[in-house]
C-alpha cells in the first residue's frame, strides 16, 4: 500500500499532520480575540506608540525581554497583574518572547517616569549597575518618518488624527520607544487595584538601630540612587536630604509608590527592607 | 453526556482504531517479512 | 542491470555551502554569547545582540541544518531509488537560490528588517524566496521517488516526504502577513492567536526540520556505516506515524501559563509526554541495530558520531516532555535552562548526525579517503565537550535563576530583585562561551579536514567511480 506509493504516503502524512493542526491551531480562532475576550479599556496604539513598538521589533528586544506575566505568585509580585488575552488584541505580531535575560516588560508602562527611560536607554549601566543591556542612545539621532507611520496606521486600521501625525515631525526614535514602553500593560487599571491598603498603626521596628541604617544605605544604592542621587541630592526624583515626614508616611510612599508622580512601588522588597530604607533616609547620613 | 463529550470520546476512539490498524497491518503475518525487505535492500548498492 | 549514473556534484556543492553556513552560525553564536557577558561588545546599530541572535539561529537551522538536508537527501534519494536525480538543472538552480536566500536573510536581519517571530524572522520577500526554494526541492525529491527503480520505499524516504509536506504547511501559515512596504509587514494574526500560530510553527519546525530529516539521515547512514541493517523496519514505521501525528499538538507547551486557552495547553502537555514513545522508538531501534556491533564504537568514528547523536536525541526527547509539564514549566521557563535544552538538540543531536553524514559522504564525493581520521576524532571530542559544557553550565544557571526568581521572605515579599538574580548568571555565561568556542574549534578542524581531503592525495580508482556517479 503506502510503502510503495509515494503520493499516497504524502496524502496520508498530510492528513496525520492536519489533525493536530486543526484542533490546536485552527479551532482556537473561534474563541480567541472574540468579543468575549476583548477588554473595553484596552485601546489600539497611537502613531508614536506603534512606531516605538516597531523599533522594539527592529532591535530584537524580544530576544531578551518577555511580555507576558504568568499567574504565579512570584511573578505577579515582581511584575504586576498577570496578562490577559484581551490586552493583546492589537498586537501584530505578539511579543511575548521566550527568554528573560532582562525583566518582563508586560507591565512596565507607568512604572518609571519618562526621564528614567531616557537615561536608561541612553546608558543602561548608569541606572542599573551590572546590567548587560546594550546602549540605545543613538536612537536620539534618528528622526521619525511621519508618512511611513501614517501608512502603518492605515494598514493596521488603527484610529489616528492628523495632529498626531504632524507632531511626529520633530520627534526621534527615542521618543517613540519611550512612548511605547509607557503604554505597555497600562490600559487596565491594575496598579490601583494592586495597592496595598495598610490597616492599623505603622510602627518603625528599627528606631535607633544602627545596622538597619547601614542595611538601608545598601538598599538605597541598589534601588534608589539612580534617581535620587548618590548623596540624596536628587536627579530624576526629588532631593531627599532633609525629609520632613512621619516614618509611617515615608514607609507608605516607598511601599506603594506615587501614582503619576513616577515613583515606583518598592513593596516587593518586603516590609523589613522598606523600614530599613526609612531609617536610612531619616538618619541624615548620606555618605 | 453532552454532545461535546460524545464527540471527544468518539474522536479519541477513532484515532486509537487507526493506530491499532496500522500496528496490526504492519505486524500481520502477511506483511511481517515484506515490511523488512527494504532494510536489506538499502544496504546493497554503492 | 546497468548501474544508474548518480549526480554527486550537487551533493558536493551542498556539503561545501552548508559547512560554510555552519561556521557562520557558530561564529555568530560565540559573538552573541560574548555580548551577554560584555555589553560593550555591542556595536550599534548593526552588530547588537538583538539583531545578531536571529542570524545565529537562522544560519544554524536554515544555512547549516537545511543545507545538510539538501546535500544528504540528494545523495540518499538517488541511492534508495536507484535512479539519477529527476532534474540536475533544477538542483543546480536550487543551490544558487539557496545561497542567495541565506545571504539575503543575513543582510536584511542585520539591517533590522525582522518580523520578530522566532525562527521565522525574515520579512515577506524572503519568505517568498524560501517558498520557491522549498517547492523546487520538493518537486525534485518527489519526482525522483516517483520514477524509482526500487519498489518498496525505505523509511528514510518516508521521513523525507513528511518533512517536505510538513515544512510547507507550517511555513505557509506562519508567513501570512500584510505588507506595509518591501521591508515591513504586520502579522495576519493578532496577540494570542499570533502566539499560538507562531509556536505551532516554532515547535513543529523542530519536528520537520530538526527531527524528521536527521532521522532520515540516521536511518540511512547508521546501517551504511556499520554494514548491518537497522534492527526493525516495522518499529520505524510505527514510530513514523506516531511521531508525525503527535508532534503537531504540542506547540502550546511553549505557552504554558500564558493567556492561550487552558485546554490547548493541556493537550500540548499530554501529547508532549506521549511523544516520548515514538521518539524512543527510533532511539531503541538505533541501539538494537548495534547488537553485536558495539566494538565499532571504538573502531569506526562514524558510528561514534551517530550513536552519540541518537543518545542526545533520546535525552532531548525525555527532557523536552519534562519541561512541557505545567509545574515544571512554571519553574524553568524563560530561564537559561531552555537554551541549554535547545543546544543539546542542535549541537548534540542534529549536528552530530550531520557531521557523521558528511564524513560518510567525503570519500564518495571526493573519490578518496578522508585526510585524517585522527582529526575526525579530535573533532568528535571538541564537539562533545563543547556541547556538554554549554548545556550543563546553563542547566545549573537556569535552576539557580529560577530558584532566585521564586524565593520569598517569610512576610511574603520577594527575596531578590531582578538584577540580583541576573548578575549571578555571569560566570555561567562565561562557561557557555568557552563551550561554544570549543565546539567552533571542532567545526574548524572539520573544515580543515575536508579541505585537506579535497586538495591532497590521489584518487582511489574505486572511490573515484563512486564520486563520478557510477555506482
Amino acid at each position: 500500500m503506502w510503502e510503495k506509493k509515494p503520493i499516497l504516503l504524502l496524502v496520508l502524512a498530510t492528513a496525520a499532520i492536519m489533525v493536530g493542526t486543526t484542533v490546536t491551531m485552527i479551532v482556537p480562532f473561534m474563541s480567541v480575540n472574540t468579543d468575549a475576550d476583548k477588554i473595553a479599556s484596552v485601546k489600539p496604539y497611537t502613531p508614536i506608540q506603534q512606531e516605538g513598538r516597531d523599533l522594539y521589533i527592529r532591535e530584537g528586544c524580544n530576544n531578551c525581554h518577555t511580555q507576558t506575566v504568568r499567574p504565579l505568585v512570584s511573578e505577579v509580585l515582581r511584575y504586576g497583574e498577570y496578562s490577559k488575552s484581551g490586552e493583546f488584541v492589537y498586537d501584530r505580531p505578539f511579543l511575548w518572547g521566550s527568554k528573560r535575560t532582562g525583566p518582563d516588560l508586560a507591565r512596565v508602562g507607568g512604572k518609571y517616569p519618562d526621564a528614567w527611560h531616557y537615561k536608561h536607554m541612553d546608558s543602561p549601566r548608569a541606572m542599573i549597575p551590572g546590567s548587560n543591556m546594550p546602549d540605545y542612545g543613538w536612537y536620539k539621532k534618528n528622526p521619525l518618518d511621519p508618512k511611513m507611520i501614517q501608512r502603518k496606521m492605515e494598514v493596521l486600521g488603527f484610529p489616528y488624527t492628523t495632529e498626531q501625525i504632524s507632531a511626529l515631525a520633530d520627534k526621534n526614535e527615542m521618543d517613540a520607544i519611550v512612548a511605547y514602553l509607557q503604554k505597555l500593560g497600562s490600559d487596565i487599571p491594575w496598579r490601583k487595584a494592586a495597592k496595598t491598603t495598610i490597616v492599623g498603626e505603622l510602627k518603625n521596628p528599627f528606631v535607633g538601630n544602627k545596622s538597619a541604617i547601614e542595611a538601608g544605605e545598601e538598599l538605597f544604592e541598589n534601588n534608589c540612587e539612580a534617581c535620587h542621587g548618590e548623596n540624596l541630592e536628587g536627579g530624576i526624583g526629588p532631593e531627599l536630604t532633609d525629609i520632613d515626614m512621619d516614618d509611617s508616611d515615608l514607609y507608605q510612599i516607598i511601599y506603594n509608590g506615587i501614582d503619576d508622580g513616577g515613583m515606583p512601588a518598592f513593596g516587593s522588597l518586603g516590609t523589613n527592607k522598606v523600614w530599613q530604607l526609612v531609617n536610612f533616609l531619616k538618619s541624615g547620613d548620606s555618605d | 453526556m453532552d454532545l461535546g463529550s460524545i464527540l471527544y470520546l468518539g474522536v479519541t476512539f477513532g484515532l486509537f482504531v487507526i493506530f491499532a490498524a496500522i500496528v496490526i497491518r504492519t505486524y500481520s503475518r502477511k506483511n511481517r517479512d515484506k515490511n523488512e525487505t527494504a532494510k536489506y535492500r538499502m544496504l546493497d548498492d554503492d | 542491470m546497468e548501474k544508474p549514473q548518480y549526480n554527486t556534484d550537487i551533493v558536493k556543492s551542498f556539503v561545501h555551502w552548508s559547512v560554510l553556513w555552519g561556521l557562520v552560525a557558530v561564529l555568530v553564536g560565540v559573538i552573541v554569547s560574548i555580548q551577554m557577558t560584555n555589553p560593550e561588545m555591542n556595536f550599534p546599530p548593526y552588530l547588537t545582540f538583538g539583531r545578531l541572535r536571529p542570524i545565529h539561529t537562522n544560519a544554524g537551522i536554515f544555512g547549516w541544518g537545511v543545507g545538510v538536508i539538501f546535500a544528504t537527501f540528494f545523495y540518499i534519494v538517488q541511492r534508495l531509488c536507484k535512479v539519477r536525480l529527476w532534474s540536475d538543472k533544477l538542483a543546480k538552480f536550487q543551490l544558487y537560490f539557496f545561497n542567495t536566500t541565506i545571504t539575503a536573510s543575513a543582510v536584511t536581519l542585520i539591517l533590522g528588517f525582522t518580523t520578530s517571530k522566532e525562527y521565522h524572522e525574515m520579512e515577506w520577500p524572503i519568505d517568498l524566496m524560501i517558498i520557491i526554494l522549498w517547492v523546487t526541492f520538493a518537486i525534485n525529491i518527489i519526482m525522483t521517488i516517483i520514477k524509482r527503480k526500487e519498489e518498496q520505499m525505505y523509511i528514510s524516504l518516508w521521513y523525507m516526504l513528511a518533512a517536505i509536506v510538513g515544512v510547507a504547511i507550517l511555513f505557509l501559515v506562519n508567513s501570512a502577513a500584510v505588507p506595509v512596504s518591501f521591508f515591513k509587514s504586520y502579522s495576519a494574526f493578532a496577540g494570542t492567536n499570533d502566539a499560538n500560530v507562531q509556536w505551532w510553527f516554532g515547535h513543529n519546525a523542530v519536528a520537520m526540520v530538526l527531527t524528521a530529516p536527521p532521522l532520515a539521515m540516521f536511518y540511512y547512514f547508521l546501517p551504511k556505516s556499520t554494514g548491518v541493517p537497522i534492527y526493525s523496519h516495522k518499529i520505524s514505521i510505527i514510530s513514523f506515524w506516531s511521531l508525525i501525528f503527535m508532534y503537531l499538538w504540542t506547540g502550546a507547551h511553549h505557552l504554558l501559563w500564558t493567556p492561550v486557552p487552558d485546554w490547548i495547553q493541556t493537550l500540548a502537555m499530554a501529547f508532549s509526554i506521549m511523544l516520548i514513545a515514538p521518539s524512543w522508538g527510533s532511539v531503541i531501534n538505533g541501539y538494537l541495530s548495534m547488537k553485536g556491533q558495539w566494538h565499532q564504537m571504538r573502531e569506526n568514528y562514524l558510528v561514534k558520531f551517530l550513536i552519540l547523536g541518537i543518545t542526545f536525541y533520546g535525552l532531548q526527547t525525555l527532557q523536552g516532555p519534562m519541561q512541557s509539564i505545567r509545574s515544571f514549566s512554571a519553574f524553568i521557563h524563560f530561564t537559561d535552562w531552555v537554551p541549554a535544552h535547545i543546544h543539546m538538540g542542535t549541537m548534540g543531536w542534529v549536528s552530530m548526525v550531520c557531521f557523521a553524514s558528511i564524513y560518510f559522504l567525503v570519500p564518495r564525493i571526493y573519490g578518496k579517503e578522508l585526510y585524517s581520521i585522527r582529526l575526525a576524532n579530535l573533532h568528535f571530542w571538541l564537539a562533545l565537550t563543547g556541547q556538554l559544557l554549554w548545556s550543563i553550565s546553563l542547566w545549573i544557571a537556569g535552576v539557580l535563576q529560577a530558584g532566585m526568581w521564586n524565593a520569598m521572605n517569610p512576610d511574603g515579599s520577594l527575596t531578590y530583585t531582578f538584577m540580583e538574580t541576573m548578575v549571578e548568571m555571569y560566570p555561567y555565561w562565561w562557561v557557555r562561551t568557552i563551550g561554544g568556542t570549543l565546539f567552533m574549534l571542532g567545526v574548524i578542524v572539520f573544515i580543515y579536514n575536508l579541505f585537506k581531503t579535497a586538495h591532497n592525495g590521489e584518487k582511489t580508482a574505486s572511490l573515484a567511480a563512486t564520486a563520478e556517479g557510477r555506482a
